[in-house]
C-alpha cells in the first residue's frame, strides 16, 4: 500500500476533522468505518494508525473526547470537533484545494502530450 | 501556540501514566468490541470476527507504544526513569553516597569558592561606564607634568589625576581623621561618574586660590552627615579650614584604587605640592579614544616624554611613560597568586575526581551481575550507559549542590580571613557568573568522569556476556584503569603538598628573619598635626618634645617619635648629593631614604648603634645638622672609607646648600618587609627639619607590660599637651610585623588547606584499591596461609603491592613538582622552588600516608580465615 500510506498519513489529520464536522461526535471505529467508506475502500489500512493521530489532534486542541455509549449500548470514547478545529480544517482545506489544483495544472499538459 | 499546548500535555502525560494506560485499553477494547459485532452483523462467525477485527486494528501492543509515545515525552520519560531508579541505588548504599557526594562537594566548593574570588578580582570589569578604556600610568605624575600631558596626547578623551591624604574631620569634641581624595577636577569626567546630589568641581573652580568647595563619598554623607539631605550649601570643618559642599557621589561609586570620604580640589588644598613639577604624587587615569589603541597611545607618549625631559630635565630626567589598562594594573599584583590558587585548588578537584570515578568503579564490578542481566533482557549498551551515566551525573549533582554551600562558607572564611591590604577588592560572592562555573564542574565531573567506569563496564560486557567472571584475567582492565587513577591521585597530592611545603619553609624562614629591631612590648601610634595650628617647625617640635616628656616621665614608659615606622608600609626617599663628589646631572642623583627621629628612638626600637654617637637633644633648630645613616648607606655610597663625618644635602632644596654631617651609623631594619633588604636611609632629627609640610610622625612606646593598661595612659598624656590631635593606627609592633607577613599566611594557609585535603582524598583512594584487591585475592591468601604463609608474609604480599603503586605516583609526582614550584618562585622566601629537604620531607609524608592507608586492609588480609576463603572459591 506504499505511496497510499504516505497520503493515508499527510491528510488523515485533515479527513478525521472533516468527517467530525460533518457527523458529529463519533467514536474512533465509527471514523475509522466513515473514512474507508468514503474513500471507497481505496484507503485500507490498519485501523490502530488512526489513534495516534486522535490524539495529537486532541493534544493540539481540534477535537475534544468524552466518554459515551454507542447506538448499541457500548461503552465508547466520543470525539468531536472543536472551534479551533473547525477553523483548522477550513484553513487545511483551502490549502489542500490549492495544493491540488496547482499539481492539477503541472498534471494537464503532460496528459495531453500524450 | 498549538505546539507549545501539545507539548505541555505531553509533559504533563508524563504523570498518571496507569490511569491513562487503562484508559487507553478500555478505548481499543471498546473498538474492538464495536469491530465484532459489525462483523458478526455481517454474517462471520465470532472465532472469524474476533481475528477479522485483530488484523485490521494491527498488532494491539504496536499501537500502544506509539500511542504512548505520542502521550508523553519518551526521551525525558526514560531519564525520569533512570534518574528514579538512581535514587533508588544511591539510598540503598547510604555509605558509598556519603562517601563521593562528600568528595565531589569538597572539590567542587573549594573550586567555586576560588573562583568566585577570580571572578571578581580578574574577571569583572571596573565599576565604571565603558571601563576598558580606562588607562593609567605606571610611574606617578606631578600636576605640572599631568597638565602638559592633557595638553599635548591626543590618544585620550580626558585625563586626570587623584592623590590621597588623610585630614583632620572636626564635627564634634573628638577629632577624626578621614580620607581625603585630591583631584584635579576632570577625573569625574573621567571615571564617568556623575553626583547623586548636587554637581562635582567645576573647572572654574579647580584653579589656584579657588573657592574651597568639597564633593563627599555617599558612605561619608550617610554614616558621618546623617544622611543629610539639605547638605549641599553647608560648610565642613576640615584640615583647618572651612568647605562647602556642593554635591554628594553615588552609593556604589569609589575612586579605583582606594576608598575616599571626600574630593578636594588639589590645586585648591595644596597649592605648594600642585605647583611642584617635583612632586611626583598623582595616580593619574585617562580615557583612551574610541579609535586608539594602547600601543598607539604609547607611541604617542615618547615624544612627550623627551620634550618634559628636555625641558624639565632636574624632575623628568630618564622620564618613561608606560600606559597599562586601569584594570589590569589594579589587578596586578593579585594576579599571579590567584593564578596558582586556582591551578592548586583545580588539582584538588581533579584528586577528586580520581576518586569518585575510582569509587564508581569498585561499585560497577560489584554491579556486573545486574548489567549484564540487563543486557541479556535486552538493554542496548546506548541504554545502560545512559543509566550509569545518570547515575554519576546525579551524585556530581548533589555534590555540586553541597558544594555551592561550602563555597558560601568558604568565601565567608576568605573574606574574613583576607589580610588588609586586599582590602580594596571588590565584594566577593555568588553571583550568575560563579552559579554557572559551579554547574559547568558539576556537569562535567559528572559525564566524564562516570563515563570512564560506565566505559570500562561496556567495553568488557560484550566478550564475557555470558560467562560469569569472578577470575583475574576479566578484572584486568579494571585493576588498571584504577591503578591509573591512584598514581594520578598521589602524584598531584605530592604537587600540592610540595607547594604548600615550600610556602611553610618559607615562611618560617621569614619568621625567623631578624628585623633589626626588638618588636616586643613596643606600641606605635599615628599622630597628623594639622596645618593650622602646626604651621612651623618649632611649633611642631614643641609639640613632640612636651610629648615625649610627658610619656618618658612615666615610670617604665619609653617613648620617641619616627616618620616612618618599618615594615608599616610608608616611606620617603629624596635625591641627594654626597659632599666633594664628581658633580652629578639634576635627576641622576641617588635617593636617600629620609627618616625623621625625635627622642631616643634606637634606644626604645633597639636599634644597635654601630658606630659614631647618638642623636642627642642638643641637635636642635640653629645646631649644627646632623644624621645618623644606615649599613646600607654605609656601603652603597661610602664603600672604602667611614661615613662618619661625611657630609650630604638634599638635592632639590631652594635657597643656599645645608650640608648635613653622618655622626653615627645605625644597624639595618627590615623597612620595606622582612624579605626585603634595607635602602640606605638616614635618620635625622625633626627638630632640625626643614619641612614644615612633614606634619606626620608616629609614636613609639616600649612598654614594661600589657598593652591594655598602658594605652589610656599614652594617650591621656599626648591630649594632655593638645586635645584635638586623633591618634590613629594604634598597634603594636609584633602586630605591624604580623601584618606585613599577613599576605603570605594567607596564601600559605590556603595552599595548605588544599594539600591537607587533596592528601585525604589520596589516602582514601590508595585504600579503596588495596582493600578492593585483598577482597579480590582472598581465596589466593588463604591459600598461601593455608600453606604456611605467616603474618608478615601476608602483610608484606598487600604492602608490596600499595608501595609500587605509592613509589610511582610518587616519582611522578616528584617530576610534576620541579617542573610546576618554579611558577611559584615569587611568591617563596630564601627557598629555592627545587628545595631538596622540602622534596624530601613532602615525599616522606606522602608515603607514610599512602602506607597507612594500605596497612589498614594488609592487617585485614592477615585475618584471612584459609576455611572460609576456600569455601567462598
Amino acid at each position: 500500500m506504499g505511496k497510499k500510506s504516505d497520503v493515508w498519513q499527510g491528510t488523515l489529520a485533515l479527513m478525521v476533522l472533516k468527517t467530525l464536522e460533518y457527523m458529529g461526535a463519533l467514536h474512533g471505529y465509527g471514523i475509522a468505518r466513515r473514512i474507508e467508506q468514503t474513500s471507497g475502500d481505496l484507503l485500507a489500512v490498519n485501523y490502530g494508525t488512526l489513534y495516534p493521530a486522535l490524539l495529537k489532534l486532541e493534544q493540539e486542541g481540534y477535537i475534544c473526547s468524552e466518554w459515551g455509549v454507542s447506538d448499541n449500548n457500548r461503552k465508547a470514547k466520543f470525539y468531536s470537533i472543536t472551534r479551533a478545529g473547525r477553523k483548522q480544517l477550513s484553513k487545511a482545506a483551502q490549502e489542500w484545494e490549492q495544493t491540488t489544483s496547482i499539481i492539477a495544472r503541472f498534471l494537464t499538459p503532460g496528459e495531453e502530450s500524450r | 501556540m498549538r505546539r507549545l499546548r501539545a507539548l505541555l500535555l505531553r509533559f504533563c502525560g508524563l504523570f498518571q501514566q496507569s490511569r491513562k494506560n487503562a484508559e487507553l485499553q478500555d478505548e481499543l477494547d471498546s473498538h474492538l468490541a464495536l469491530h465484532v459485532a459489525d462483523n458478526i452483523r455481517a454474517g462471520m462467525s465470532p472465532e472469524q470476527a474476533r481475528r477479522e477485527a485483530l488484523v485490521r486494528l494491527g498488532g494491539i501492543e504496536s499501537v500502544k507504544e506509539s500511542y504512548r509515545d505520542g502521550r508523553s515525552l519518551p526521551l525525558l520519560e526514560t531519564l525520569l526513569q533512570d534518574v528514579k531508579f538512581a535514587v533508588r541505588m544511591l539510598r540503598k548504599n547510604p555509605g558509598f553516597t556519603c562517601v563521593t557526594v562528600t568528595t565531589l562537594a569538597l572539590g567542587i566548593g573549594a573550586n567555586t569558592a576560588i573562583f568566585s574570588v577570580v571572578n571578581s578580582v580578574l574577571l569583572r570589569p571596573l565599576p565604571y561606564p565603558d571601563s576598558g578604556r580606562l588607562v593609567t600610568m605606571r610611574s606617578n605624575q606631578s600636576l605640572p607634568d599631568l597638565e602638559d600631558i592633557q595638553a599635548q596626547a591626543r590618544a585620550f578623551e580626558a585625563g586626570s589625576g587623584v592623590t590621597f591624604q588623610t585630614l583632620d574631620y572636626q564635627a564634634s569634641a573628638e577629632p577624626l581623621q578621614i580620607d581625603g581624595a585630591l583631584v584635579d577636577a576632570t577625573l569625574f569626567r573621567v571615571l564617568g561618574v556623575q553626583p547623586a546630589m548636587g554637581r562635582t568641581i567645576s573647572s572654574e573652580e579647580d584653579r589656584f586660590g579657588g573657592p574651597r568647595v568639597a564633593v563627599l563619598s555617599h558612605p561619608f554623607w550617610e554614616n558621618d552627615l546623617g544622611g543629610d539631605r539639605n547638605i549641599l550649601g553647608k560648610n565642613l570643618r576640615l584640615a583647618g579650614g572651612s568647605y562647602t559642599v556642593i554635591g554628594v557621589m553615588p552609593g556604589g561609586f569609589s575612586l579605583p584604587q582606594r576608598k575616599a570620604d571626600v574630593f578636594l580640589s588639589l590645586r585648591v588644598f595644596y597649592p605648594e605640592a600642585a605647583a611642584a613639577r617635583g612632586v611626583h604624587f598623582l595616580r593619574t587615569y585617562w580615557r583612551l579614544k574610541h579609535d586608539w589603541t594602547l600601543a598607539q597611545a604609547q607611541a604617542e607618549m615618547q615624544p612627550i616624554d623627551r620634550q618634559l625631559e628636555k625641558l624639565h630635565p632636574a624632575e623628568n630626567k630618564g622620564r618613561q611613560t608606560r600606559l597599562i589598562f586601569a584594570h589590569e594594573w589594579l589587578v596586578g599584583d593579585s594576579r599571579p597568586a590567584l593564578l596558582i590558587m586556582f591551578g592548586a585548588v583545580g588539582m584538588v578537584l581533579l584528586v577528586a575526581c580520581a576518586n569518585f570515578a575510582n569509587l564508581l568503579l569498585s561499585r560497577a564490578i560489584s554491579r556486573q551481575q545486574e548489567m549484564i542481566t540487563r543486557a541479556a533482557l535486552g538493554a542496548g549498551s546506548g541504554r545502560l550507559l545512559r543509566q550509569m551515566l545518570t547515575e554519576s551525573v546525579l551524585i556530581s549533582m548533589l555534590g555540586g549542590l553541597i558544594g555551592v554551600a561550602l563555597a558560601q562558607l568558604g568565601i565567608l572564611g576568605l573574606v574574613a580571613l583576607k589580610p588588609a591590604n586586599l582590602a580594596t577588592l571588590p565584594a566577593i560572592g555568588i553571583d550568575r557568573n560563579v552559579l554557572f562555573f559551579a554547574f559547568a564542574v558539576t556537569l562535567g565531573t559528572g559525564l566524564l568522569f562516570g563515563w570512564i567506569p560506565a566505559w570500562s563496564m561496556l567495553a568488557r560486557r560484550d566478550p564475557k556476556l555470558r560467562e560469569r567472571s569472578r577470575g583475574e584475567s576479566s578484572n584486568a582492565l579494571h585493576r588498571q584503569l584504577r591503578a591509573i587513577l591512584v598514581v594520578a591521585e598521589l602524584a598531584l597530592a605530592l604537587v600540592l603538598l610540595t607547594g604548600a611545603g615550600l610556602l611553610v619553609k618559607g615562611f618560617w624562614r621569614l619568621r625567623a628573619v631578624n628585623p633589626g629591631f626588638n618588636p616586643d612590648n613596643v606600641v606605635t601610634m599615628s599622630i597628623q598635626l594639622p596645618a593650622s595650628r602646626y604651621a612651623e617647625v618649632p611649633r611642631q617640635t614643641q609639640f613632640r618634645e612636651q610629648v615625649l616628656d610627658g610619656l618618658n616621665s612615666v615610670r617604665g614608659l619609653k617613648a620617641a617619635m619616627v616618620s616612618e615606622v618599618p615594615l608599616g608600609g610608608s616611606w620617603l626617599s629624596h635625591d641627594f648629593v654626597i659632599e666633594g663628589r664628581e658633580p652629578i646631572a639634576p635627576g641622576d642623583e641617588p635617593s636617600l631614604q629620609s627618616r625623621s627621629v625625635m627622642g631616643d628612638y634606637f634606644d626604645v626600637m633597639q636599634i644597635r648603634l654601630l658606630s659614631g654617637r647618638n642623636l642627642s637633644p642638643r641637635d636642635r633648630e640653629g645646631s649644627p645638622l646632623v644624621a645618623i645613616g644606615n649599613e646600607a648607606l654605609a656601603r652603597a655610597d661610602f664603600p672604602n672609607r667611614s661615613p662618619l663625618g661625611g657630609r650630604f644635602r638634599w638635592a632639590r632644596e631652594d635657597g643656599p646648600p645645608k650640608w648635613i654631617t653622618i655622626v653615627g651609623i645605625a644597624a639595618d631594619v627590615r623597612h620595606f618587609g622582612l624579605e626585603q633588604p634595607d635602602q640606605p636611609a638616614v635618620y635625622t632629627p625633626y627638630a632640625q627639619s626643614f619641612q614644615p609640610w612633614k606634619r606626620w610622625m608616629s609614636l613609639v612606646v616600649r612598654t614594661p607590660g600589657s598593652l591594655g593598661t598602658v594605652l589610656p595612659l599614652i594617650k591621656g598624656q599626648v591630649w594632655k599637651v593638645d586635645s584635638q590631635v586623633p591618634l590613629t593606627r594604634v598597634h603594636t609592633m609584633e602586630e605591624v610585623m604580623a601584618s606585613s607577613m599577613a599576605q603570605r599566611r594567607f596564601t600559605l594557609l590556603l595552599l595548605g588547606i588544599f594539600a591537607g585535603v587533596a592528601v585525604m582524598l589520596a589516602g582514601v583512594g590508595v585504600y579503596g584499591v588495596i582493600s578492593y584487591t585483598v577482597n579480590q585475592r582472598r581465596n589466593e591468601i588463604g591459600i598461601r596461609i593455608a600453606l604456611g604463609a605467616g603474618r608478615k608474609d601476608v602483610l608484606r604480599l598487600v604492602l608490596l603491592q600499595g608501595a609500587a603503586l605509592t613509589g610511582v605516583g610518587l616519582a611522578l609526582g616528584l617530576a610534576a613538582s620541579l617542573g610546576l614550584t618554579r611558577l611559584m618562585r615569587s611568591m617563596l622566601f630564601s627557598v629555592s622552588p627545587e628545595d631538596p629537604v622540602t622534596f624530601g620531607a613532602v615525599a616522606f609524608i606522602m608515603a607514610c600516608v599512602a602506607v597507612g592507608a594500605s596497612l589498614i586492609p594488609a592487617l585485614r588480609a592477615c585475618g584471612v580465615d584459609p576455611v572460609t576463603a576456600l569455601r567462598y572459591e
